[in-house]
């Protein structure tokens, strides 16, 4: 959302509730209004703003822009050893399959998330056990590990479910049917017992971190 | 008796002081939200979410305290009034 187009609406809107709530609570701590008596209630209708309403306002908003921030690739590309697949895709001249999904002005922003979707990273899920394991083996292992390295150590842990690319290339336009490994393949593809991102078919998304065997056999033919 | 103890402790604490403390808590809070917004990237809105989300409930939480404190203190001042009424 706010990733490359700078801070929305909704950014702004925790930015502002923010700086409401920390200058009545700033108010509050300097100036030691009474709590009891007449202008004790005024005091506790401001400290309502100022603990309750304003925060609450700029932490919902935050969340909303954090959900968002996490589908984009900008947060992906934070941690270094995801930067390669990042700078593939940010690279107009890409031609990996990656990169192809990078440049749809409706999803290319959140093209990670957009295959990766059942990658455990977004939003709250960020704060779990899916999120923090990357999290803490980032810290332990992948920290200090050079590039060159990571990229042909990191693999994915599950083949990509054939479900996140029919989410949008839903198999049934007459179009795609029309290609021939398409139809005899329909349902092995369907029932996923042959991934569209294998050797033979449409080959590796992010060939730039596979070695020369390892690419040779999943180029696309 | 632990949790007694403490929370024996938690009631002495005046109510300034406890709404101080949220005060505190809440100035602490805030910048962490602010950053996920502006600096996107996984530190801040980890951080955000979890420890600054934290701070932010508990600072409420303990206003929630202080407010229901003052209404039971309302409530045993005026029934005291009242008997003074009666006699
Ligand atoms: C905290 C740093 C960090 C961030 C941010 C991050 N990654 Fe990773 N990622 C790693 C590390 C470290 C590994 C290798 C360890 C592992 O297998 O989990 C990895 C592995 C992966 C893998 C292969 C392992 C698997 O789970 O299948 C995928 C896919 C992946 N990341 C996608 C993403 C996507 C999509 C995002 C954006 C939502 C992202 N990563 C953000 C650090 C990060
Ligand atoms: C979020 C929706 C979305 C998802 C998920 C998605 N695609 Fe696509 N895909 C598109 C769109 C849109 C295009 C057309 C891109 C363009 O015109 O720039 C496209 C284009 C393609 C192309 C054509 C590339 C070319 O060179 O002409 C292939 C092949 C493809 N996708 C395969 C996949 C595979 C395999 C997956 C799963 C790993 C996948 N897609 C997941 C939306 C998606
Ligand atoms: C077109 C769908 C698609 C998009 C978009 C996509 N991936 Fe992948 N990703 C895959 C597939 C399929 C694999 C399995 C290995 C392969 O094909 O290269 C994979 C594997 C990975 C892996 C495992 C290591 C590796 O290189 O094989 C990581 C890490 C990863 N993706 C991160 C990302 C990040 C970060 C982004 C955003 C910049 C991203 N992916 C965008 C489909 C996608």
């Amino acid at each position: 959302m706010s990733a490359e187009g700078g801070i929305d609406w909704i950014g702004w809107l925790s930015a502002a509730s923010a700086v409401a709530a920390a200058g009545v609570l700033g108010m509050h701590l300097v100036r030691r209004p009474p709590l009891s008596g007449e202008r004790g209630r005024n005091t506790k209708l401001w400290l309502l703003l100022g603990l309750g309403v304003f925060p609450i306002t700029s932490a919902g908003t935050a969340n909303v822009a954090g959900f968002a921030a996490t589908q984009s690739r900008t947060f992906c590309g934070s941690c270094h050893v995801m930067e390669p697949h990042a700078e593939d895709s940010n690279d107009p001249r890409s031609q990996s399959l990656a990169a192809i999904h990078a440049r749809n002005t409706s999803f290319g922003k959140d093209n990670c998330y957009a295959c990766h979707k059942d990658y455990g990273m977004y939003g709250y899920v960020l704060t779990k056990a899916g999120g923090m394991r990357h999290v803490y083996l980032y810290l332990t292992e992948y920290h200090d590990m050079p590039l060159e390295e990571s990229k042909h150590d990191i693999r994915i842990l599950r083949p990509l479910p054939n479900a996140n690319c029919m989410a949008c290339h839903t198999t049934t336009a007459p179009r795609w049917l029309s290609i021939g490994d398409h139809a005899s393949s329909l349902e092995a593809v369907r029932s996923g017992t042959v991934s569209c991102a294998s050797a033979g078919c449409h080959g590796y998304a992010h060939p730039m971190t596979k070695l020369g065997k390892e690419l040779d056999a999943g180029a696309a033919h | 008796m632990k949790i007694a103890e403490a929370w024996a402790r938690v009631k002495a604490v005046r109510t300034e002081t406890l709404v101080r403390a949220a005060c505190v808590l809440g100035l602490v809070a805030l910048p962490f939200m602010v950053t996920s917004v502006f600096v996107p990237t996984v530190w801040p809105v980890l951080v955000a979410l979890s420890f600054g989300q934290a701070l932010g409930t508990l600072s409420f939480a303990l206003y929630l305290v202080a407010i229901a404190r003052d209404l039971q203190l309302a409530r045993r001042l005026r029934s005291r009034d009242a008997k003074d009424d009666a006699r």
